[in-house]
C-alpha cells in the first residue's frame, strides 16, 4: 500500500489534478467549457465582492475556426473591473495549482484559483495554447503575461511579459481550450442568465461564438457587505470539533532546558546577576505582567520547588498530578524521583494548575465561540450541570460527550452571526426578481442565520407570481453562495421541500406562472455529490427551506385569494354586460315598450362597487 | 249543441290565450321597472324538489307545496338562466302572438338566433319547466308541443283555430288510420259530436283493430290511441273531451304496472307536472287489464322482471294507489307476479277483445 503514498509524493499537484480532472468538472468538451465559463466568472465576482466594486464582468467565447464541428477549440475570455493582480503574483497565481489566498471560515463562491487553474490546465492539455492574463492594480500600468504550465514540475514558464499603460483596473483571462459549444449553448446561457439575477448588483456581458450578445446590466446600487472570517457556533458542533479545540486551549509544561532558563533570566532582566531564589521572586512578581506565559509556568514551578536557576537546571518536571495535589521531578544530581506537596493557597498554584487543564469552560466558550458572553456562558454551565469554573482539561470523556449534547440543546444561544455569510439580502433579490421576472406579485424573505455541524447558513427565498412568467411553475432557480445550480436537480433538498407543498393549499392550481428562487449561503454548502449542483438534505437545511417557504406561500395564498376576488369582479362585470343588454331587449318587447330601460345604471354602479 | 255554446267556448278560448299574453307582459313590465329603476330584476319561481311536492287529496293531483326559489339577475351564478327564462318569456309571447308552434327541441335551436346559450337541450327544456311554474300553466298555452304523437278517432267535428285554417271543419272519423293529436288538433275548437264515451288504449295496434271492429260505432265512442305513457297534449284533449263535452272517458291498458300507472297519469297527473293543474282527468276510469283479469279470463302470461317487481314496490308508496282497485291490483300482481298485455285476448281469436271483454268493462265501468 505504501507504493500508493509514494507515487502521489512523485507526481506534482499538477500531475495529480489533471489525472483527477473528472472531479474537478472538466470530463468532456461540454461540461469543461462550460466549467471554465464558471470557474472565471466566478473568481472575477469574489475579487470584486471581496474589495466592494460593482462587478462588471465580460465574458466572450469565440471559436478559433468557426466553420470546424465541435468539439473544437474555443478563445473563452473573462475581464472584470476588479482590484487585479499584482504582477509579481501572477505567474504564480496562474501557472501553478494550489497557489491562492488562504480559505477561512467565511463565504465564498470557490477556493480561489483552484478553479480557475484547473480551467487554463485542461486548455493547455487540449489545444497547446498559452495563457495570457492582463492584471492592473492602480489603473495606470498593465501587466501583460503569457504563461505556459510546467505540468511535471508545478511552475509557471513565462512566454512574454510586457508592461503597458491603462486607464482601468481589472484582470483580463484568456485561454484557448477544446469545447462543445453547440451543447454547451444553453447551459451557459442559463448560468449567465441566473447568475445576473442572484448577482443584481452586477453588470455581465456575454458575446457568444455566433455572435449575439447577451448583455445583463446591474439593476440594484448597494453591494451586499462583505463577509469576514469568524469563530464556530455552539449549535451543531460535534465531539471530535470540541477535542480539536481543546487541544488549542492547553499549554504544555515547557521544557526547562539551558535555553528556557536564559529566556527567563532575560525577560526578568538578569542576564549577569546571578539572584537568589528569594530574590528571583521578588523581581518575577514586580515583572509579573510583562512576562508571557511560558516563563509564567517556569516562575511557579520554581516557587513550589523553591530552587534558583542552578538548583532547577538539574532537574527534569515529570508530571504535575492536580487532583492529588502533587508535584514529580527526577534530580540528576542525586539521580532519584522526587516528589512535593502542592499547596493551594500558594499564589501560583492557579497559574500552574490553569496551564495544564486549559481554560475554564466559560473562558472555553467566551473566547472559542461565536456569540457567547460571560453571562450565557454560566447559564449554560448550569444548564449542563458543570461548574462554571470547571477545567476544559479536566473533562472526562463522558462529560465531554455530554458537553457537546448541551451545547446542542440549549436553546438560549444567539442564532449563528451571518457577517461570515454573504446573502444577498431580501431588497436586491426582491428588486432582481421584479426586474428579471417582470411579475404581478413578488415577496421575499431572509431566514434568521441557522447552523448545521457548526456551519452557519442563511437561507434566501422569493416567490414570484403572474405577470410576464411562462406558466408550468413552479419554476425553481436554485443558487448556493451566489452561484446557479444547474445540474442534477431531481435529488435536490429544495425541489424536495418545493415538491412536498400542497399548492393547492396556497391557491395556486393548473398550470401556474410561477417562479421560486432560493438561496443558501454557507461557510460550507452540503453537496450530495462532487459536481457540486445539488444540496444534501440536512434536517437543520430542510427546515430553515420550509419555514421560508411556508412564509412566502402564505403570503402568496393571501395574494391569490385576492386576485380571485378581482378576476371575479372582473368576471361578474363581464357578465352583467353581456346578459342585461339582452334582459333589457326582451323584457321591452314583452312589456310592449318601444324605448330599452335605462339599465346601463346597473353596470356602472356595479363597476364602481367592485374598484373598492 | 246550439251555436251559443260554440260561441261560449271560442270565447273562453281566446280569454285564456289573452290571460298568457297578459301574464308574460305582466312579467316583463315589472323586470322593464326594475331595469329602469336601477334594481337587479327577479323571478320567483316555485321549487320543484322533491320536498315540495305533495299529494292534494281534494284536487286528486301532486301539486307544489308553498316553497319558493328567487332568481335573481344580480346572482352571476344565476345570471344566465335568468337571461334564458327572460328569453323564453319573450319567445313564448312572440309564439301565442303568432299562434306559432314549437317543440322542445325547437326552442333549444332558436335559443340561438338570440344569441342565448344553452348546453343542451335538457338546459332549454328545465327553462320551458321554469316558465310552466312561473306562469302556472302548461307550455301547450303558450304555444310548445310534445314531439310525440298520439291519435284519435271518432265521430267528433272539430274547427281549427290556427293562422290559415281558421274556421275550417273537420270530422275525425273521415281517415281510418285516426289523427294525430299535434298542436292544431289540441287548439281546435270541440264543436259536436255523436259519441257518448272515450275509449283510451294504450297500444297503436289495438287501436286499429277498434277502428276495424268499429268500436266507435258499435258503443258510441271515440277511440283515443295514447302510445304509451299519454303524451300531455293527449292529456290535455283528454281533458278538454271529458271537461267540455263532457264525456266519461275509460282507460285500457296492457295488464302490468306500468300499464295500471298509465291509466293513473291520465286520471292525476304525474309528479313532474305538479306545477300544473289541467292536465288531469280526475274521472277518468281505469277498466283493464286488471291483475284479477288475468286469472278470469285465463290470458296467456309472461313473468314478471325484477324492474316490474320493483316498480309495483314504489307504487306501493304513492298516496294514490292506497285505496280501491288502484292498491287491490297492485297487490295482486305482486302476488302473481305474472302480467299480460292487451294482445292476449287473441288467444282467443282477434275480435276477442272486442267482442267480449270490451263489452263487459264498459258494463262494468258504469258501476265504478
Amino acid at each position: 500500500m505504501s507504493s500508493i503514498k509514494e507515487k502521489f509524493n512523485q507526481i506534482s499537484p499538477s500531475e495529480f489534478f489533471y489525472r483527477n480532472r473528472d472531479l474537478a468538472g472538466f470530463s468532456n468538451p461540454t461540461r469543461s467549457l462550460y466549467t471554465a465559463v464558471r470557474e472565471f466568472v466566478e473568481n472575477s465576482l469574489d475579487a470584486c465582492d471581496q474589495k466592494g466594486i460593482f462587478p462588471d464582468v465580460h465574458l466572450s467565447i469565440k471559436a478559433v475556426d468557426p466553420d470546424a464541428p465541435d468539439p473544437k477549440p474555443y478563445i473563452l475570455t473573462v475581464k472584470d473591473n476588479g482590484p487585479g493582480i499584482e504582477s509579481k503574483h501572477v505567474p504564480l497565481a496562474f501557472g501553478t495549482v494550489l497557489y491562492g489566498s488562504k480559505f477561512g471560515l467565511k463565504q465564498a463562491r470557490g477556493m480561489f484559483g483552484l478553479g480557475a487553474t484547473m480551467a487554463i490546465l485542461y486548455g493547455q492539455i487540449t489545444t497547446n495554447k498559452p495563457v495570457y492574463v492582463k492584471s492592473s492594480t492602480d489603473g495606470k500600468i498593465q501587466d501583460e503575461f503569457e504563461l505556459l504550465l510546467d505540468i511535471q514540475k508545478n511552475k509557471p514558464v513565462i512566454l512574454k511579459h510586457n508592461t503597458k499603460e491603462v486607464t482601468k483596473r481589472g484582470l483580463s483571462v484568456s485561454i484557448c481550450l477544446e469545447g462543445d459549444y453547440a451543447k454547451a449553448d444553453s447551459k451557459i446561457k442559463d448560468y449567465v442568465y441566473e447568475t445576473s439575477l442572484i448577482t443584481p448588483y452586477a453588470t455581465i456581458t456575454f458575446d457568444d461564438p455566433k455572435g449575439e450578445k447577451f448583455h445583463y446590466s446591474k439593476i440594484v446600487n448597494e453591494m451586499p457587505p462583505a463577509p469576514t472570517i469568524i469563530r464556530p457556533h455552539a449549535h451543531g458542533i460535534d465531539v471530535e470539533t470540541i477535542r480539536r479545540m481543546m487541544v488549542e486551549s492547553q499549554f504544555e509544561i515547557p521544557n526547562i532546558d539551558d535555553m528556557m532558563i536564559e529566556k527567563v533570566r532575560k525577560d526578568l532582566g538578569l542576564t549577569k546577576k546571578n539572584l537568589t531564589f528569594a530574590g528571583i521572586m521578588d523581581k518575577a512578581t514586580k515583572r509579573w505582567k510583562t512576562l508571557s506565559r511560558p516563563v509564567r509556568v517556569v516562575i511557579s514551578l520554581m516557587s513550589f520547588l523553591a530552587m534558583d536557576f542552578d538548583k532547577l537546571s538539574k532537574i527534569r518536571i515529570d508530571d504535575i498530578d492536580v487532583p492529588n495535589k502533587k508535584l514529580y521531578y527526577w534530580d540528576f544530581g542525586d539521580s532519584q524521583a522526587k516528589s512535593i506537596d502542592l499547596d493551594s493557597e500558594n499564589p501560583y498554584y492557579k497559574q500552574l494548575t490553569g496551564t495544564v487543564q486549559g481554560e475554564t469552560l466559560t473562558a472555553f466558550l467566551t473566547k472559542r465561540f461565536q456569540r457567547i458572553g460571560p453571562s450565557t456562558a454560566v447559564k449554560f454551565a448550569e444548564f449542563a450541570g458543570f461548574k462554571p469554573e470547571k477545567r476544559m482539561g479536566s473533562l472526562t470523556n463522558e462529560e465531554l460527550v455530554k458537553l457537546s449534547d448541551s451545547l446542542q440543546k440549549f436553546e438560549d444561544f444567539l442564532s449563528p452571526d451571518p457577517s461570515c455569510l454573504a446573502p444577498l439580502g431580501e431588497e436586491p433579490l426582491e428588486k432582481g426578481m421584479k426586474k428579471f421576472f417582470k411579475p404581478d406579485f413578488c415577496a421575499v424573505v431572509q431566514r434568521p442565520a441557522s447552523a448545521y455541524s457548526g456551519f452557519p447558513f442563511v437561507v434566501e427565498m422569493g416567490i414570484a407570481y403572474g405577470g410576464e412568467i411562462r406558466p408550468g411553475g413552479p419554476h425553481v432557480y436554485r443558487y448556493a453562495n451566489r452561484i446557479p445550480l444547474l445540474y442534477d436537480e431531481g435529488s435536490d433538498v429544495v425541489l424536495k421541500v418545493v415538491n412536498d407543498t400542497d399548492w393547492g393549499r396556497y391557491k395556486v392550481k393548473g398550470d401556474p406562472p410561477f417562479v421560486l428562487v432560493s438561496h443558501i449561503c454557507s461557510t460550507r454548502i452540503p453537496y450530495k455529490t462532487v459536481g457540486k449542483e445539488n444540496v444534501a438534505d440536512r434536517q437543520e437545511i430542510e427546515r430553515e427551506l420550509r419555514l421560508g417557504l411556508q412564509f412566502l406561500s402564505r403570503k402568496l395564498a393571501a395574494y391569490m385569494s385576492k386576485r380571485g376576488q378581482a378576476e371575479m369582479a372582473k368576471k361578474r362585470a363581464n357578465l352583467y354586460a353581456k346578459y342585461l343588454p339582452l334582459i333589457s331587449q326582451f323584457c321591452t318587447e314583452l312589456s310592449g315598450k318601444t324605448k330599452e330601460p335605462n339599465y346601463k345604471k346597473l353596470l356602472e354602479e356595479e363597476i364602481t362597487i367592485d374598484d373598492k | 249543441m246550439t251555436t251559443n255554446k260554440i260561441k261560449d267556448r271560442k270565447q273562453k278560448t281566446k280569454v285564456k290565450q289573452q290571460n298568457i299574453i297578459d301574464a308574460l307582459k305582466d312579467h316583463g313590465a315589472k323586470v322593464y321597472g326594475d331595469l329602469d329603476n336601477g334594481q337587479f330584476p327577479k323571478f320567483s319561481i316555485p321549487s320543484r324538489s322533491v320536498s315540495n311536492i305533495v299529494y292534494d287529496k281534494k284536487l286528486r293531483q301532486y301539486i307544489l307545496g308553498n316553497s319558493a326559489a328567487v332568481r335573481s339577475s344580480r346572482n352571476s351564478s344565476q345570471l344566465r338562466s335568468f337571461t334564458q327564462l327572460m328569453w323564453l318569456a319573450f319567445f313564448a309571447n312572440r309564439l301565442t302572438q303568432e299562434k306559432k308552434s314549437s317543440t322542445l327541441r325547437d326552442v333549444y335551436y332558436s335559443s340561438q338566433a338570440f344569441a342565448i346559450e344553452f348546453e343542451d337541450q335538457s338546459e332549454s327544456d328545465n327553462i320551458i319547466v321554469d316558465l310552466e311554474a312561473v306562469l302556472s300553466k302548461p307550455r301547450e298555452d303558450f304555444h310548445i308541443f310534445p314531439e310525440e304523437r298520439s291519435s284519435i278517432f271518432g265521430d267528433l267535428n272539430i274547427e281549427y283555430t290556427i293562422p290559415g285554417y281558421e274556421g275550417k271543419k273537420m270530422n275525425l272519423s273521415n281517415h281510418p288510420d285516426g289523427y294525430a293529436i299535434g298542436p292544431s288538433l289540441t287548439t281546435a275548437e270541440l264543436l259536436d259530436t255523436s259519441a257518448e264515451i272515450v275509449i283510451a288504449i294504450e297500444k297503436g295496434g289495438l287501436f286499429t283493430r277498434f277502428v276495424e271492429e268499429q268500436v266507435d260505432k258499435k258503443f258510441k265512442s271515440i277511440i283515443i290511441n295514447t302510445g304509451g305513457q299519454a303524451p300531455r297534449s293527449t292529456r290535455t284533449l283528454l281533458k278538454r273531451l271529458h271537461d267540455e263535452l263532457g264525456l266519461p272517458v275509460i282507460i285500457l291498458t296492457d295488464g302490468d304496472v306500468y300499464g295500471e300507472h298509465i291509466a293513473m297519469v291520465i286520471k292525476s297527473g304525474s309528479a313532474n307536472a305538479a306545477h300544473l293543474r289541467e292536465l288531469t282527468v280526475p274521472d277518468a276510469k281505469w277498466v283493464g287489464v286488471w291483475a284479477t283479469d288475468i286469472e278470469k279470463f285465463k290470458l296467456p302470461t309472461i313473468p314478471m322482471t325484477e324492474s316490474d317487481i320493483k316498480r309495483c314496490h314504489d307504487l306501493q308508496n304513492d298516496p294514490r294507489y292506497q285505496e280501491g282497485i288502484w292498491k287491490k291490483e297492485l297487490d295482486v300482481f305482486l302476488k302473481i307476479k305474472r302480467k299480460a298485455e292487451l294482445e292476449a285476448f287473441s288467444k282467443y281469436g282477434l275480435t276477442n277483445i272486442t267482442d267480449k271483454y270490451l263489452p263487459q268493462k264498459l258494463e262494468l265501468a258504469k258501476s265504478l
